[in-house]
């Protein structure tokens, strides 16, 4: 118990450091090439929602969207 | 453990080729059966689109190139984790040269495949002459000009 223990150190930053070392292969990627996979399914949607936001919360800046407040542009 | 793979590269022997046909499961299917054709190798999947792209282009390419009597042939290697969707991609686009299937990726990773699609024009001789990595619709007339130049070479 006290050998495996006092292992621990060694195996515990091993196993992070092997885990990050499996990329997905190119030949691979017909799961992340998915839509839904994508972080922004639908960028139109964004772009109109980001619009909305940043109108009605009188902000300015951040994304695509124009500033002002106004909710006219 | 990392695993770095060695990618085949310009001038090297093509890595052995030995796999089903993706359509009717017959086969094994050698590269070595293609030695002394002008040979270009492409891996694929219906998941990416220039790979799609690619397919009839090539198709064509190849077609043309085989009625002026050049010794060439397109063998494409499907990598679809599932075969019936690249199947499915052939129904609707079919391609009159030979498919290959390899759900577990085992020809890409002996050739190192580091982007989709990667093509391998390989001599009649069995070297590496280039390797292609993406595609667009110009780089057809590119890699046809390549052939010919190659099938100029070996007369």
């Amino acid at each position: 118990m006290k050998k495996s223990l006092a292992l621990l150190p060694l195996i515990i930053p091993a196993g992070l450091v092997c885990s990050s070392c499996q990329p997905v292969q190119a030949w691979e990627r017909g799961t992340l090439a998915k839509p839904e996979m994508a972080i922004d399914a639908d960028p139109m949607e964004t772009t109109l929602n980001t619009h909305i936001f940043f109108s009605k919360e009188a902000s300015n800046g951040g994304h695509n969207a124009a500033g002002g407040g106004c909710g006219c542009n | 453990m990392c695993f770095m793979v060695q990618a085949a590269e310009k001038g090297e022997i093509a890595p052995a080729v030995a796999l089903p046909l993706l359509q009717d499961s017959g086969g094994p299917v050698l590269l070595a059966e293609y030695e002394g054709q002008i040979i270009y190798l492409d891996f694929w999947a219906s998941w990416c689109p220039p790979c799609l792209v690619s397919m009839p282009i090539m198709n064509e390419i190849r077609n043309r190139l085989q009625d002026e009597g050049i010794a060439f042939e397109v063998l494409a290697v499907n990598v679809d984790s599932h075969p019936e969707d690249g199947i499915d991609f052939l129904l609707d686009s079919p391609v009159d040269f030979v498919v290959l299937s390899d759900p577990e990726g085992t020809s890409p990773a002996a050739y190192g495949v580091r982007g989709m699609p990667t093509s391998y024009l390989i001599d009649p001789e069995g070297k590496i002459v280039m390797v292609h990595e993406g595609f667009k619709r110009s780089d057809g007339e590119k890699i046809e000009q390549k052939i010919l130049e190659m099938a100029g070479n070996s007369q």
